[in-house]
């Protein structure tokens, strides 16, 4: 009985976990107040723009920077006091950061050297790691004469081959072009699901987060603002800050009217339950632009409005083609403006200045009723 | 157009080239003429010389206060080398990683003895070498001349160090080398080009100084340049062509050891 | 890094009372690498400034406490004179170096680069040859029976040969030819940064070739030309080598007269006089040099 308790215990218990972290530069908050926990075997992204504090919270788990407060521990142990070549984690750095004076086989064997591995046994772990990253023809080049792709291999065969339980990437992709970053992201997925190692990657680039991680940690002005799978994320933000930060949004204020209606611009709209709101409270509902639909008033007439539907008038302001979607950009009479998508199938298109009705389906609108006016521009996050 | 040679207008152009060559040949002229003149035979430097010769390489090797004034001279420009790499090594690291306050003024302050001029730094170090009984020892030479190399060890040092991307040390140290170990194993290899060229700095200054040796020499204790200058004084000898030909020898194959090493190092970079 | 972590994990035993160790790890923090610092600067301080600042100190100290020396130093004709040499001297060397490091560095920024680069590198042989053996070139090619004496009576321009050693004539063909690539190598850095298409502009606005070059070239070559002269003015004022020995007795400079003060008469007052009106000069001018480096696109970085 007891025995199963425990068992049960060991599973939950994190393999990283980062309490009430905090780095401050002087008065400046870098980090602030940071927890999270990393469970063993996942792929873990820190999502945030420059200066949001992404990078800075690696480093100290890498143990580059030191916390100013705070407690870093994996499995239970505290890391604040063991030096960064004692840590035991694999790192891959943004710029590749090859040992330049070394040959690929070099660097890959350079921590196994550190670790006094036995010559034969050495070498057959760097042939191994070659060829898990397809370099078994490069091993006696020097990093310079290697492209950005090939040099990047090198880096996370190097971090990979001590076996580090937990592996930190630093914008790994960041220097190589979009075609070349998406084929690395996908074999570094398969990697993961391969090796079944601990990856926490931090990046800029909500769509490389989306593509690779089971979870993301979204970071603003030091602070973790979002955590959860991508999906999640994007489709019920926890606030409006990650409703902007992540894809495009649509924001609509509005005041409550009970806890499942609210006005708009002299209009009453549906909306989801949500407790707690008082009469007339400034609400915020956020709409995906894909989730909204745009009918003409003929359409409209056609097509009644299902139940648990909203739907708005609106003019057209500009269209624009983007190949396989839509999109309208359209005005309420109140001068909100909207984004609209839709597949380009074989309906015709809108004209600019045309009547349009805005419908979308209430349960699809998100519901803030606490927000900051700079959440809600795309540019927020950084310090 | 003025930077187009095409587009320039011949009388122009030509005219510049022109200048040119003959302002390159007054550069080369008095180089090529000493190098010429140490093979001529002609005792009063007569030139074109009316016949060539070996015989003042000869007395010049066979002489023992030339041969001495090489050895010191060399004895001087290794130790004066190894002590500016010494001082200028953690010196550069201290300025460039370092966040202490001040850094700026420190800097001026290391680059300082390039300013002032020799003639007064060597009458200084000269006065408290005579207070201190110092003068015409191998210790006085090698303070005095590392006073001047320094600056040029640090600066090249520092061009490399900062050219090298720190976070390639700290791969090392996350693969599991302390800090210590990381700098020897990754840093210094990496920035092995400026601590080289550094190195070479030091050895030309050292080796062509004559300021400081003036000042620094005794009567039994002098380096090459002090030879030459107090002979010099006395008369031409073409034995000195001798001695500015070794001495342009080793400026000229230092400088191709430091221009390969560029190319070597542009092309791995 | 490892200094203020060790430092921390020393003052810092659980994870509640990490605010003790906070001041000291930051004071560590601020003063991170200073100690390797601490070799070099003993060592300048003990035989570079503390000597300097003795030698300085002693032309108000000796042999009474006063300004006594700097009075002698411009009261006195046979100094003032050496002050005038060296200013003039200085000058003109300035000058022609100017006038023969411009052409070739324009030359160096036009020809095709294999041409462009064995030019530099006859500027930087020049520059990185011994001084010693450059001025011994120079003194037996200027003698009374040297090579350009000899050449230039066999072609009959003149009939004496020419005193060109052992006065400041020596001195400043000596070293205007030491200070070229101290021009050249700034101002070619300057050429070679100014974009050609500016002077096609120039042309095709309608400004003849003279025109373009005195309103365009020379002004956007101007701050390597102040960099590089005001750097071999500075450097000629304090140069002793080529002077000493291509120059005459009574035709002294600054540097030369601080030597001969001290070692043959002692005058340690007025040589430190002397000394200190050439720092402080030197001081100045830099002064003025730093303040042109920042409108300059490239600096004199490759001066030395």
């Amino acid at each position: 009985m007891s025995a199963v308790i425990k068992e049960s215990a060991q599973a939950d218990q994190p393999l990283v976990s980062l309490r009430n972290l905090n780095k401050y530069y002087g008065d400046f908050a870098a980090v602030d107040n940071i927890s999270l926990d990393i469970k063993e075997g996942e792929f873990l992204t820190f999502l945030g723009s420059s200066g949001s504090g992404k990078s800075t919270t690696l480093s100290m788990l890498a143990g580059f920077e030191t916390p100013t407060s705070g407690e870093i521990q994996v499995e239970g142990k505290s890391l604040i006091k063991v030096p960064p070549h004692k840590r035991d984690i694999g790192m891959v750095f943004q710029r590749y950061s090859l040992f330049p004076h070394l040959s690929v086989r070099d660097n890959i064997a350079f921590p196994l050297t550190l670790r006094k591995l036995q010559t034969a046994e050495r070498e057959r772990q760097v042939d191994a790691m070659l060829k898990l990253v397809q370099l078994d023809d490069f091993a006696h080049r020097r990093p310079a004469q290697l492209s950005g792709g090939q040099q990047q291999r090198v880096a996370i065969a190097r971090a990979l081959v001590y076996e580090p339980r937990i592996l930190l990437m630093d914008e790994p992709l960041g220097a190589l072009d979009k075609k070349l970053r998406e084929e690395l992201q996908d074999e570094l997925r398969h990697l993961h699901r391969r090796l079944g190692i601990t990856i926490v990657y931090v990046t800029h680039d909500q769509e490389e987060a989306m593509r690779l991680s089971q979870r993301i940690a979204i970071f603003s002005h030091g602070k973790i603002v979002g955590l959860g799978s991508g999906y999640d994320l994007y489709q019920n933000p926890p606030n409006a800050f990650v409703a902007a930060f992540l894809g495009n949004s649509n924001f609509l204020r509005v005041k409550a009217q009970g806890d499942a209606a609210a006005q708009f611009e002299s209009q009453s709209l549906a909306m989801r339950p949500t407790a707690g709101l008082q009469a007339a409270q400034d609400l915020l509902l956020m709409v995906r632009p894909e989730k909204a639909q745009a009918l003409t008033s003929q359409q409209a007439m056609q097509e009644p409005l299902a139940a648990g539907w909203n739907e708005i008038g609106a003019t057209v302001n500009e269209v624009v083609f983007l190949g396989e979607s839509l999109t309208y950009n359209v005005v309420t009479a109140g001068g909100t403006s909207l984004t609209v998508k839709a597949l380009s199938g074989n309906l015709l298109p809108l004209q600019a200045g045309a009547e349009v009705r805005v419908r979308w389906a209430a349960a699809d609108a998100c519901v803030y009723s606490e927000w900051s006016e700079s959440d809600l521009s795309k540019t927020a996050g950084a310090h | 157009m003025l930077l187009t040679p095409n587009a320039m207008g011949p009388r122009l152009r030509i005219g510049l080239y022109l200048t040119t060559g003959l302002i390159a040949l007054f550069l080369l002229l008095p180089i090529v003429f000493i190098v010429l003149l140490s093979f001529g035979s002609s005792q009063w430097l007569v030139f074109p010389p009316p016949g060539w010769t070996l015989k003042w390489y000869e007395q010049f090797f066979a002489n023992p206060e030339w041969m001495a004034s090489v050895l010191t001279s060399l004895k001087v420009a290794v130790l004066t080398t190894l002590c500016a790499v010494a001082l200028g090594l953690p010196t550069a690291f201290a300025l460039v990683r370092g966040r202490f306050p001040g850094r700026e003024l420190l800097y001026a302050l290391f680059t300082l003895p390039m300013i002032v001029p020799l003639v007064i730094i060597a009458v200084a170090v000269y006065a408290l070498f005579l207070k201190l009984g110092y003068t015409g020892t191998l210790f006085s030479f090698v303070v005095s001349h590392v006073i001047v190399a320094l600056p040029f060890t640090i600066i090249s040092i520092i061009n490399s160090l900062k050219l090298f991307d720190q976070s390639i040390e700290d791969a090392a140290v996350i693969c599991g080398a302390s800090r210590m170990q990381a700098v020897y194993k990754v840093t210094f290899p990496a920035i092995r080009p400026g601590m080289v060229a550094g190195a070479l700095f030091a050895f030309l200054v050292s080796w062509d100084e004559v300021v400081l040796s003036v000042m620094m020499a005794s009567p039994t204790l002098q380096t090459l340049p002090v030879k030459m200058w107090t002979t010099l004084r006395q008369d031409l000898t073409p034995v000195i062509a001798v001695a500015s030909t070794l001495l342009i020898g080793l400026s000229v194959l230092i400088m191709v050891i430091a221009a390969a090493l560029r190319r070597r190092n542009e092309v791995s970079a | 890094m490892t200094t203020a972590q060790s430092s921390q994990s020393t003052h810092v035993a659980g994870a509640a009372p990490r605010a003790a160790g906070m001041a000291s790890s930051s004071t560590a923090q601020r003063w991170r690498g200073f100690s390797n610092l601490l070799p070099a600067l003993l060592f300048l301080g003990l035989f570079f400034l503390a000597p300097l600042i003795g030698l300085l100190m002693r032309g108000v100290l000796e042999p009474s406490l006063g300004l006594g020396n700097y009075e002698q130093l411009f009261a006195n004709s046979a100094y003032t004179r050496v002050l005038l040499n060296t200013f003039s001297v200085a000058g003109l060397v300035t000058v022609i170096s100017l006038l023969l490091g411009f052409p070739l560095a324009w030359a160096i920024t036009l020809v095709p680069r294999g041409w462009g680069r064995w030019l530099l590198n006859i500027v930087l042989l020049s520059m990185w040859t011994s001084l010693l053996a450059r001025t011994y070139s120079w003194l037996v090619l200027l003698q009374a029976s040297g090579v350009i004496n000899k050449t230039l009576m066999a072609m009959g321009i003149i009939d004496q040969p020419l005193e060109m050693v052992h006065n400041l004539t020596g001195v400043v063909i000596g070293m205007s030819y030491i200070m070229i690539p101290f021009i050249v190598l700034p101002l070619q850095a300057t050429m070679q940064a100014i974009d050609p298409m500016v002077l096609q502009a120039g042309a095709i606005c309608g400004a003849s070739p003279w025109r373009n070059f005195f309103r365009v070239f020379l002004p956007l070559c101007r701050p390597g030309l102040f960099s590089g002269g005001l750097m071999v003015f500075v450097m000629s004022l304090g140069y002793y080598v080529t002077p000493a020995l291509l120059g005459g007795a009574q035709n002294m400079m600054l540097p030369e007269f601080i030597i001969q003060q001290v070692q043959s008469f002692l005058n340690w007052g007025i040589a430190s006089a002397a000394a200190a009106l050439l720092i402080g000069i030197t001081l100045v001018l830099l002064y003025f040099y730093l303040k042109l480096q920042p409108e300059s696109p490239v600096g004199a970085s490759n001066a030395r």
